[in-house]
């Protein structure tokens, strides 16, 4: 940055700029064409929003309609009740769930034998990797009201535990699911927050007398704010995504009122109706609340002193 | 087409408008917003002429019911000497490009001996491409906004809500009036052979378009089924009645602690099988008139005694906890594992293959089909169903002479069953895809492999009952059961009239289904459901009405 001599001309220092990140600037560009060609060019389709459309005319001829589409998704109870729902389970996974991978790190920074470590980890890991069909039929085959729990409580003449078909406690299941399925994934990226933490630090805490706990609060998790801050800005800026798949799978178990979010709502009323405007609108209206989320996060993070998504 | 602004993008369309004009049909102006339906008057002139096959000779004959219901031909073994129906050529040399649907895996197409084998009897080259069944509606709409149809396409009835398909059929697809009406029909004569019910279909604005495909003159929604074995072990009677009867049948056959219960789901997606039952008219033709008045299926007392009854089941706890948790998935392994003794299903649950299934998982399996009944325990009346479920249409940029040839194909491939030709299309060739086992035809590897439903999906005979996997007793039973049934047969209003909804309207369905699951389950009083058919009146309900009743001035009610 600091060149010897007097500063050149903004534009010559940016050709300057330009010349000495070349090759970095190359490399950038494959990441640049995908995202063009699939996040940002697929972004035109939002026109559909304001139209009335239909596949017969598509976007070029469908008439234009304005804000119709919002007004009509305003006035929509099934809507309110989608957001509302959405919010609710978000914010239970906000409590319950973003603490358990960050509890899950220092579990596992703290086993000593790198044996046991990597087997346990590599157990928790696996469940990212299924399907959610696949994990809500190993809930169901477990918990459900002909699942193996059940099955015994019946067998021994005990009350049944209907959890899978509770609408009541169905923001609960799908946090224990997502616990069950992610928790051990999340945990990646924490530990690489631990490895970075340096160790003469503990050293010196160590000297000072400080026990298990004391080095735990002043110099493992002060370490790793930054990141705990950047996953939870990232976390909020997805408030409005708490899936998809696990939603649709399990709505015909405990009906509409408890699995409608967002995203189920756009695809039964904007999809599978063949009312893809206002589906459109629906994903938009997500859209945009989502980056409202993030850079409020954000502009928090950056009032706590930290870097949050980007530096200032 | 009329509520364009005028825009540039308005402007546009009015090219296009103004540039389509010639091709479009005399009486189909383009303002007009055609609902796609036809009246009786009309459509007793271009249906076309029934005249039966005779060549095979079915070892149960059809039977006639009420509502023009007629049973299927049964064999139960294919004719030892199967007779030729088509003779002469068939095509003239030409190339067309197919779509059809397909629930299983894709056979190859390069090198594939049964299509080289059933084109050289065609004297064509029909290029078979079937695309999975799954997701063929949403294969559907980009093929017709784009305009790359192929020359013959089929398209299932449950797919063309989303294709405005009213206005597209004009556009898109030839109309075989000309070559079909009447008489016309005669040239081809096992087209002929297809009743005249299943050819109602596919008629859209007056003229006719589509290719009955599977067609039956007895289609319901479907049947409650049980386990004869289970109830005979039980001492239980299957002589229901009534669902006083049935309740009874539950509280007998339930034993949770033992992991078995009476019932599955008798309610059906969105009422599809309890309908029957309480007398209020399907999904698919959905109105009924109480004094002149026409009244929604949401609407009726009947759909809400059936909510409250099944509630009453599930309370009871006669009902498998996956179907409490509204889980149709494993349905058929509960039912054939004896976890459930009841249960509802199509009527093609019952065959042969089934048979097979079942006493893999228990020997002794035995499903029958309780004879129609109606909850009160009065006469049942069954909405019949139309006459084919796929419809398969010519492209209309094909010539003349290219129309004949595909339907002299089609001719060929509507050969019935016990024919030589029918053999040739569903099995290939003798001894390399198929053998004679005891009477019936059966696929060697090579035939297993190479074969999956394809021609058939654009044309085909009348479906009859035939044994399968080698389970004669089976086709024998249903064979009685449908002789039965057809008896109480009615046709519902609007009967296959092809009522394309405007749009606005889809969205009123949802909710619904959603409410009658929640209340059916017991999750939600029967009081959530009276509250959702306000809301469904409010929100469009009783502007659809209207719109019914606007057709019922101008075109009648399908009777």
């Amino acid at each position: 940055m600091d060149a010897a001599g007097p500063a050149p001309r903004p534009e010559r220092r940016w050709r300057i700029r330009l010349r000495r990140d070349r090759s970095l600037l190359v490399m950038t560009v494959p990441a640049v064409v995908l995202l063009a060609v699939f996040a940002y060019a697929p972004m035109l389709g939002l026109v559909t929003a304001f139209q009335s459309y239909d596949i017969y005319s598509g976007f070029w001829y469908s008439p234009l309609v304005g804000l119709r589409n919002f007004e009509r998704l305003f006035q929509d109870p099934i809507f309110w009740h989608a957001l509302e729902n959405t919010l609710v389970i978000s914010a239970v996974q906000l409590v319950l769930y973003f603490p358990v991978p960050i509890a899950l790190a220092l579990l596992f920074n703290e086993v000593a034998s790198a044996r046991v470590r990597a087997f346990v980890q590599a157990v928790v890991y696996l469940p990212h990797f299924f399907s959610w069909v696949l994990v809500v039929t190993v809930f169901q085959e477990m918990l459900g009201g002909a699942g193996a729990l059940n099955t015994l409580l019946r067998r021994h003449g005990y009350e049944t535990w209907d959890i899978m078909t509770n609408p009541e406690a169905f923001k609960f299941l799908v946090t224990a699911q997502a616990v069950w399925k992610e928790a051990g994934w999340g945990i990646i990226v924490f530990l690489a927050a631990l490895a970075a933490i340096d160790q003469s630090l503990y050293e010196a805490a160590a000297a000072d007398g400080a026990g298990r706990w004391r080095r735990l609060w002043h110099v493992t998790l002060p370490g790793m704010r930054g990141v705990i801050v950047l996953m939870l800005v990232l976390r909020l800026g997805n408030a409005l995504t708490v899936g998809f798949e696990q939603m649709l799978v399990q709505r015909q178990a405990v009906g509409r009122d408890a699995s409608e979010v967002l995203d189920t709502f756009a695809y039964y009323y904007g999809v599978v109706n063949n009312n893809f405007s206002y589906g459109a609108a629906a994903g938009l209206f997500k859209g945009v609340l989502s980056l409202l989320l993030v850079l409020a996060a954000n502009k928090l993070a950056h009032a706590f002193g930290e870097d949050g998504l980007y530096r200032r | 087409m009329g509520s364009h602004r005028l825009s540039r993008r308005g402007l546009l369309a009015s090219f296009g408008v103004i540039a389509a004009a010639p091709l479009l049909d005399a009486c189909g102006s383009p303002k007009e917003n055609n609902p796609g339906t036809t009246s009786q008057t009309d459509l007793s002139k271009v249906l076309p002429a029934f005249v039966p096959a005779t060549a095979v000779k079915p070892d149960i004959a059809s039977v006639t019911g009420a509502a023009g219901g007629v049973t299927d031909p049964t064999f139960l073994s294919y004719p030892a000497n199967p007779p030729k129906t088509v003779t002469g050529p068939v095509g003239s040399g030409g190339t067309y490009v197919t779509m059809t649907p397909l629930w299983g895996a894709i056979p190859p197409s390069s090198g594939n001996a049964y299509y080289d084998a059933v084109n050289k009897e065609l004297g064509a080259t029909v290029k078979i491409q079937p695309a999975d069944g799954n997701t063929y509606g949403d294969l559907l709409a980009p093929l017709f906004a784009s305009d790359k149809l192929p020359d013959w396409i089929d398209i299932p009835s449950w797919n063309i809500g989303k294709l405005s398909f009213g206005e597209a059929v004009r556009t898109k697809f030839a109309d075989l009036t000309p070559y079909l009406s009447g008489d016309n029909i005669k040239q081809y004569p096992n087209l002929a052979a297809i009743p005249t019910n299943a050819w109602v279909s596919g008629v859209w604005n007056g003229k006719l378009y589509g290719l009955p495909i599977y067609s039956s003159g007895a289609v319901i929604a479907g049947a409650y089924f049980y386990r004869k074995d289970l109830f005979d072990t039980a001492g239980v009677s299957a002589d229901i009645k009534s669902v006083a009867d049935l309740e009874a049948v539950g509280k007998a056959l339930t034993n949770a602690a033992a992991g078995q219960w009476a019932f599955d789901d008798l309610f059906g997606d969105d009422g599809a099988y309890i309908n029957q039952l309480y007398g209020f008219p399907s999904g698919s033709y959905p109105w009924t008139e109480r004094d002149g008045k026409l009244v929604h299926r949401y609407e009726t007392d009947g759909i809400v005694e059936a909510l409250n009854w099944h509630a009453k089941m599930v309370k009871a706890g006669y009902l498998h906890p996956d179907a409490v948790a509204n889980n149709s998935q494993n349905a058929k392994q509960r039912f054939w594992s004896g976890k459930v003794a009841v249960c509802a299903d199509g009527t093609g649950a019952w065959n042969g293959d089934d048979t097979k299934s079942g006493a893999a998982a228990n020997p002794s399996y035995n499903r029958q089909a309780f004879k129609m009944f109606s909850a009160t325990g009065g006469q049942p009346a069954v909405e019949i169903g139309n006459g084919a479920g796929l419809y398969s249409y010519l492209n209309k940029k094909l010539s003349d002479k290219q129309i004949r040839e595909l339907l002299s194909i089609a001719n060929y491939l509507a050969a019935p069953y016990g024919s030589a030709e029918w053999l040739t299309v569903n099995f290939g060739v003798s001894g390399k895809h198929y053998t004679m086992t005891d009477g019936n035809p059966l696929l060697t590897e090579l035939g297993s492999k190479e074969i999956a439903t394809s021609y058939q999906f654009l044309a085909s005979p009348l479906s009859p009952t035939t044994v399968k996997s080698g389970n004669a007793q089976v086709t024998k039973d249903y064979a009685a059961w449908q002789a039965d049934m057809v008896k109480y047969l009615r046709k519902p209003m609007f009967y296959g009239m092809n009522v394309s909804e405007p749009a606005q309207f889809g969205s009123l369905v949802q909710p619904m289904k959603d409410t009658i699951t929640d209340v059916k389950l017991g999750r939600k009083p029967i009081s959530a459901w009276t509250e959702a058919v306000a809301g469904w009146r409010r929100q469009g309900g009783d502007d659809l009405r209207k719109f019914y009743e606007d057709i019922r001035t101008k075109f009648g009610t399908g009777q």
